[in-house]
Parts: structure tokens; C-alpha cells; sequence
């Protein structure tokens, strides 16, 4: 089982606190965790794995944040999304959403996402990527 | 010679010229000869130079010549008075002895015999009227010459008077006509300027009483259906009354004002009386002079113009031109004040759905904040939770495997007792230990960390504390003031080097004898706290980093002071200018800016009876001007401070 090659998980949000949680949850779950507080970060991330041949095997996307201007934007998170997509067309990708803002993240799901998940119980959130990846 | 001495004078009173030159010429060779045209003149000469002898013709236009001659005679008794004359009917010789001639000269008149006639008249010849009863007739016919003439006169004197009374009146007529036409001028040049509806209407009907001295005037306006037309301004007390009372008239009922507006027509009623369409109004009893004009803008009626007077017969048709020549003009005004009216309060609706739009924004933004905030605080409780578990499972597992003593001492007591806590807390142990027993030691040691506790409890305590400052944040303004009078450079020094700014380049542009400011000194160093730390957090990794902070006195409010905080930091999009101001809102990203100062901020400086005003560039930098009053502000710009004063110190 050690020697199985571990899941890739990029994982990208504004907010440090909230970033760091979720990053540690999934760590503990096993799988291989790379965060990004930022998009042009995230992006290139993204790029130099697969340059590397070790590809990410889902993204999980905070929706609002600054985006690639640097200007707060609630689809920050739909921008980097297609330009994942743009790379890797068949990676699978998870949105990110305050409770507050579940609307936005369903709309997120009709134009690419695989799913959404709402902050807060990050134990959810292993099981909908264990659900994604089986 | 007599003669040499003193020429006799001959008067001629004749009213042809070719006669007069023809005695003349017969006479001026021995007398001295004088003319008259008409009868009136030849008095006139004759009182002044008592002629010897007087030639008058007896057909002379007006006064005739034998009224000539009887006035004559009776002013010069003693002088020959002759009468010349072509008319042949009978009697013309005794008539002419009976007005006063002493003879009798037939005209055409013949040289020879005129010369010698002439000359037997001036010495004396005196013809005898033998019938006396031609006096009587003459006398009577000068009785009726006379009544004749006072007729003449007298119709000539009413007729006179009939002239001077019409010119007086049209002099009259012209002046009033003009005089109403300046006073419209007048009311026009005033009213046009008033872009207040209210205010127009009231101005209206003072100026209009004013301008041309009526007792009332009252302007109605249609309502929404155009059934009624309702008072909007009246003169005076009855007028304000009458509006208080919701006065209205129906379109096209009896009133004049109804009538007025349904025909388009103006209406005068000169003896309201009479006039069946006046409504006889309670609150204007001395009316006896009423008009009613329409107010008619772009061939649409939108209301009528009353106009009363206490005179009976006050308006003429003449009137009405130059009334009406106004009510078009306070028509336009009244539409432009309405149309202004209707755009203000399109903007008055525009703001509060702007409003009603930005609080919901706001309370979003606040929702998602908090949301934000709390989010990894579950998260963390949860590993903490499990880690705890986790290392109680370890210490079981090992003492399982222990000798004796080391199970009996007090420590392993310990930890058994908290193993057995645990257990009946009903936390899935068995799960944990197969999961432990699985992982090898590099996995345990990357999951299972006294650091990674410290750090999730280090999550929780900040994420609480982001929350917690909201609450302190927003109770700022609102804290209990304690107000004191210090010195606002003072206060920023201070507050500078408290914060201790790091990176940054600090520029003091201070003004030094700045009248004092009243104000509770914690809170006021709170909002320029916010400031520079927002100034500050701004100009994060940028290459020039300079705050400014700059102190002056208002150079628009006497009294005030200006406090500028300038960084040379991002700078503000300006779409997002007026949204700074809103609670929860901010620019910042994740750069650790709260984004809940500014509203408070803006509040206490409010509250101080100043305000706050922001200046931004992107990419340039952003200036926060704090203008306060200072002990020196007059009265009014401090009430508000005073009155805090009042109720909120301790």
C-alpha cells in the first residue's frame, strides 16, 4: 500500500487559515497536498508538474479571490478553472465556496466543475474527493 | 388845416380782401384806412383805435354785420357806423338802421359816389329809420341768434367735455395697460427663476397681489385624472387656509376656476353677482371683481390662475391680454419646477434603491466574512480531537506491552484513566489503533505532532480573533465617551510611534499653534490607527513607500483643522470609492486587512461634527483627509459634539 503512488491534490484559496486546515485534512487522509494562496501562483504550480510528469490528480478551488488582476473577483476561482481545463481537460475539479455563496458554486458546476463543497466540515470533503477519484 | 392836424380814420370790416383793397384804394389818399376780416376782429380794432368812421359788411360769418353794428354802436355811440352789402331783398336798409348803421352803402360799389358818401357820413349825415318796428323784429331776431348760439356752445362745450373724457380715458387705459404689462413683466422675470415648486406658487400669488395691487390670487393646479383643480397656493391667510382645507373645484362645474380650465378660456366676472358661474367664496367676502385665467403649457391645461379684486368692474377685456401674456409665463414656470421636481425625486428613488442595495451588499460581504472566518475552526477542533486520541492510543498500546511496575505507576494510572475517558466519550478507538498499527513511523510522524496542535490551535485562536475584532470594531464608535481638549499633533506623534511603523518611510508635514480639538483622545487615536495601518498595508511590496501625515488648518470652514494621511500605496479602483465606507467591505484580498475600520472611522469623526474624505489614484496612492472642529468652531459646527457632551460622558 506504501508503495501506491499517492494522490495529487492542488489546493488553492485566499484565505491562510482556512488554506492550511484544509491542506493539513488532507494531508492526514494520505494524499499528496501542493497549496496556492493565489492564482497566477496556483497556475504555475499546476504548469511545472506537468512539465515534471507528475500531474495533478484533482484541484480544489476557493471561488472568490483576487483574480489574475489582482482585483477581488467572486469567479476568481472559474478563471483558473478553465485555464486548468485548458492543460488538463480531463482533470476533475471541486469548488470551493462560503455557505453563503452555494448558488454561485452550482452555477460553477455547470460551467466545468465536478462538484462543489461548502467550507467548514472538512471531513466532507474527503469523502467527496474519495467519491471523484473511485 | 384841420385836416393837415389829424387824418380821420376809416375802419373796413369786410371779409373779402378785394373789397377791403378797394376802399383802400379809394380812401388811403385822405384817410387813413384800417381792415378788419371778420366781425369779432373789427371790434377788437375799433375799441382800440376808435376809427371816425366804420365800413361793415352786413354778411360777415359768424357775428353778423348788423350784430357788428350794434355792438359797435353801443361802444362808440358817437361814430358813424356804415353798412355795406349786395343784398338786395327788401328792407335791407331799415334792417340795417335798426341794428345801429347810421346809413346804408350798396355794394358793387361805385368810386364816385363811395368817395362822396364817405365824406357825408364823417360830417355828420345820420339816415332816420322811420318804421321803429323793425328794432323790435331785429331785437327779436337777436334773441334767437342769441339762443342759437348759446345751443351751439353748449353742444360744442358737451361735446368737448365728451372729447376730454374719452382722451382722459384712453390716456388712462394706455397707462394702466402698460403699468399691467410691466407688472407681468416683472411677475414673469421673478417667477421663471424659482425652480422650487412650492415656493414658486407662493411667490407667485404674493408677487402677483403686490405687482398690481388685487385683494387675492390663487393658483390651482390640475390633479393626477384632471377632475379637479386643487389650490396650491392662495394669498394671504384666507389663501393659506383654504389650501390647509384641501380647497378644490370640479373641472368644468360652475366655478369660474372649472370653467376656465375646460374651456381654456379666461373668465371675468365684473359683478360677481351676476356672473352665474362664480362660486361665492366664504373666505374672500369682498370680492366684487373676479378673473380666471388658464395656465396652458404645450396645448395642455395644468391648471388656472384666480385673480380677485375689491374694486367692481377691476378687469376690461384689455385686461386679459396682459394677464393671460403672465399666466402663459408662470404656466412654463410651474411645468420646469415640476419637471425638476420629477427628476429629483427619480434621484431621490435612484439613491435609496442604491441604499437598500448597498446594506444588502453589505450584510452579504459581513455574512461571508464571518463565514470565511470561521471555517477552519472545525476543521482544527476536529485534529485536535483526534490527535489527542491518538497519542492516549499510543500510551495504551504501549503499556499493554509494558512489565508490571512500569503499568502500576501513577502515570500509567494516568493515562489509562484518560484512555478510558475516551472510550466512554465513544470515540472509534479500535479504528485509531488498526489505523496505527498500519501507518508506518514517517506517516505517524507527518500526521502526529505536538507542532501541528499547537498549529490548529493557533488557527482557531486566529480565526476567533478576526471575529471577535468585528465586534470590537463595531462597538468603537458607540463606546462611552470621555472627552477631552488636547492637541491633535500631539496625538499623531504618539500614535506613530506606538504603532511602530517598520519599512516605511514616514514624511510629518505638521502645522505648529493648531487650535485644540475636543474629543475622546483613545477613540480619535483609534481612527488614525486605522488609517495608517490601512496606509501602511496599502504600500505592501510596493517600491515607493511613503506615508504623509500632514496637518492644516480648513481654509473652507473656519475653525476646522484637515488631517491628510497619504500613502503611495495601490490606490483605490474608483467604482469602489463609496464602497470603502461600507462595513465588512474590503480591497485587500487576504493581505489581513479587516476592512471594518473605515465605517467606524467615519462614524466617531462624524459624531465630532467632521468628516472624512478620500482622495485615490491607482497606482499612485490614496489620501484620507480627516476635517475636525476645533475649539474655535463657531457655535453650529459644534452643537453636536456638545450634546454628546451632554448625555454620554461618564
Amino acid at each position: 500500500m506504501e508503495e501506491e503512488r499517492e494522490v495529487r491534490i492542488l489546493l488553492v484559496d485566499d484565505e491562510r487559515l482556512v488554506r492550511r486546515s484544509m491542506e493539513k485534512t488532507l494531508l492526514r487522509a494520505g494524499y499528496d497536498v501542493e497549496s496556492a494562496g493565489e492564482v497566477r501562483e496556483a497556475l504555475e504550480i499546476f504548469r511545472q508538474a506537468e512539465e515534471d510528469g507528475e500531474p495533478f490528480d484533482i484541484a480544489v478551488l476557493d471561488l472568490h479571490m483576487p483574480n489574475f488582476e489582482g482585483v477581488d473577483d467572486p469567479n476568481a476561482g472559474l478563471e483558473l478553472l478553465s485555464r486548468l481545463v485548458a492543460i488538463a481537460p480531463t482533470l476533475p475539479v471541486v469548488v470551493l465556496t462560503a455557505f453563503d455563496e452555494v448558488r454561485r458554486a452550482k452555477e460553477a458546476v455547470t460551467r466545468g466543475a465536478r462538484a462543489y463543497f461548502v467550507k467548514g466540515r472538512e471531513a466532507g470533503l474527503i469523502e467527496l474527493i474519495e467519491e471523484i477519484l473511485s | 388845416m384841420s385836416q393837415a392836424e389829424r387824418r380821420k380814420k376809416v375802419l373796413c370790416i369786410d371779409d373779402t380782401p378785394t373789397l377791403r383793397r378797394l376802399v383802400r384804394r379809394l380812401l388811403f389818399q385822405k384817410y387813413e384806412v384800417l381792415e378788419a376780416a371778420t366781425g369779432l376782429e373789427g371790434i377788437d380794432i375799433a375799441q382800440k383805435t376808435r376809427p371816425d368812421l366804420i365800413l361793415v359788411d352786413l354778411h360777415l360769418p359768424q357775428l353778423t354785420g348788423y350784430e357788428v353794428a350794434t355792438r359797435l354802436s353801443s361802444i362808440l355811440p358817437k361814430t358813424p357806423i356804415i353798412a355795406l352789402t349786395a343784398d338786395t331783398s327788401a328792407y335791407v336798409r331799415e334792417r340795417a338802421l335798426a341794428s345801429g348803421c347810421w346809413g346804408y352803402i350798396a355794394k358793387p360799389i361805385e368810386a364816385d359816389e363811395f368817395q362822396r358818401r364817405v365824406d357825408e357820413y364823417l360830417g355828420g349825415v345820420r339816415e332816420i329809420l322811420e318804421d321803429q318796428s323793425f328794432v323790435e323784429s331785429y331785437q327779436q331776431t337777436l334773441v334767437l341768434r342769441l339762443e342759437e348760439k348759446v345751443r351751439e356752445l353748449t353742444d360744442a362745450l358737451q361735446d368737448n367735455e365728451r372729447l376730454n373724457r374719452q382722451n382722459r380715458d384712453l390716456l388712462a387705459q394706455a397707462e394702466r395697460r402698460s403699468r399691467l404689462l410691466e407688472a407681468a413683466a416683472r411677475v414673469s422675470h421673478s417667477i421663471t427663476s424659482i425652480l422650487d415648486l412650492d415656493t414658486l406658487l407662493r411667490a407667485t400669488v404674493d408677487i402677483i397681489c403686490e405687482e398690481f395691487g388685487f385683494y387675492y390670487a390663487g393658483v390651482f393646479l390640475l390633479d393626477e385624472k384632471g377632475e379637479w383643480a386643487v389650490l396650491r397656493a392662495g394669498r394671504g391667510e384666507p389663501g393659506r387656509k383654504m389650501v390647509e382645507a384641501g380647497h378644490r373645484l370640479r373641472v368644468g362645474g360652475s366655478s369660474m376656476i372649472g370653467t376656465a380650465i375646460a374651456e381654456r378660456k379666461a373668465r371675468i366676472a365684473l359683478d360677481v353677482g351676476e356672473e352665474p358661474v362664480h362660486f361665492k367664496n366664504p373666505y374672500l367676502p369682498h370680492t366684487r371683481s373676479e378673473m380666471a385665467l388658464p395656465l396652458v403649457v404645450r396645448n395642455e391645461v395644468i391648471g388656472a390662475l384666480t385673480i380677485q379684486s375689491v374694486e367692481e368692474a377691476a378687469f376690461s377685456e384689455d385686461d386679459i391680454t396682459a394677464l393671460q401674456t403672465m399666466a402663459d409665463q408662470l404656466a412654463v414656470a410651474i411645468n420646469n419646477a415640476r419637471l425638476l421636481a420629477d427628476l429629483e425625486e427619480a434621484h431621490r428613488e435612484l439613491v435609496r434603491s442604491k441604499t437598500f442595495e448597498a446594506i444588502a451588499t453589505a450584510t452579504g460581504e459581513a455574512i461571508h466574512w464571518v463565514g470565511n472566518k470561521a471555517a477552519p475552526i472545525p476543521g482544527s477542533v476536529q485534529r485536535i480531537r483526534e490527535d489527542v486520541s491518538r497519542y492516549l492510543v499510543a500510551a495504551h498500546l504501549l503499556l499493554a506491552e509494558a512489565p508490571e511496575e512500569v503499568r502500576e505507576s501513577k502515570f500509567a494510572a494516568l493515562l489509562e484513566e484518560a484512555y478510558a475517558e475516551l472510550q466512554a466519550k465513544g470515540v472509534d478507538l479500535a479504528g485509531l489503533e488498526k489505523e496505527m498499527r498500519r501507518y508506518s513511523l514517517r506517516r505517524l510522524l507527518r500526521i502526529l505532532t505536538v507542532e501541528s496542535i499547537f498549529e490548529d490551535l493557533e488557527i482557531i485562536e486566529n480565526s476567533a480573533r478576526s471575529i471577535l475584532n468585528i465586534k470590537e470594531d463595531l462597538i468603537g464608535p458607540a463606546r462611552k465617551k470621555r472627552l477631552q481638549v488636547f492637541d491633535l499633533n500631539q496625538l499623531l506623534r504618539e500614535t506613530v510611534a506606538r504603532m511602530g511603523i517598520k519599512d516605511v518611510e514616514v514624511i510629518w508635514e505638521l502645522e505648529e499653534g493648531l487650535p485644540p480639538v475636543r474629543a475622546d483622545r483613545v477613540q480619535l487615536g483609534r481612527v488614525f490607527i486605522n488609517l495608517i495601518k490601512n496606509a501602511v498595508e496599502a504600500m505592501e511590496g510596493r517600491p515607493v513607500r511613503r506615508l504623509t501625515l500632514a496637518t492644516t488648518r480648513s481654509e473652507h470652514q473656519a475653525g476646522f483643522i484637515v488631517i491628510d494621511v497619504a500613502d503611495t500605496g495601490v490606490g483605490i479602483p474608483v467604482d469602489r470609492l463609496d464602497k470603502i465606507w461600507m462595513a465588512f467591505y474590503t480591497t485587500k484580498g487576504d493581505r489581513g486587512g479587516t476592512g471594518l475600520g473605515l465605517p467606524a472611522c467615519a462614524q466617531i469623526v462624524g459624531e465630532l461634527g467632521g468628516r472624512i474624505v478620500v482622495q485615490s489614484e491607482v497606482g499612485v496612492g490614496t489620501i484620507f483627509s480627516v476635517h475636525l472642529p476645533t475649539v474655535d468652531a463657531p457655535e453650529e459646527e459644534t452643537v453636536r459634539v456638545s450634546q454628546q457632551e451632554g448625555s454620554e460622558v461618564e
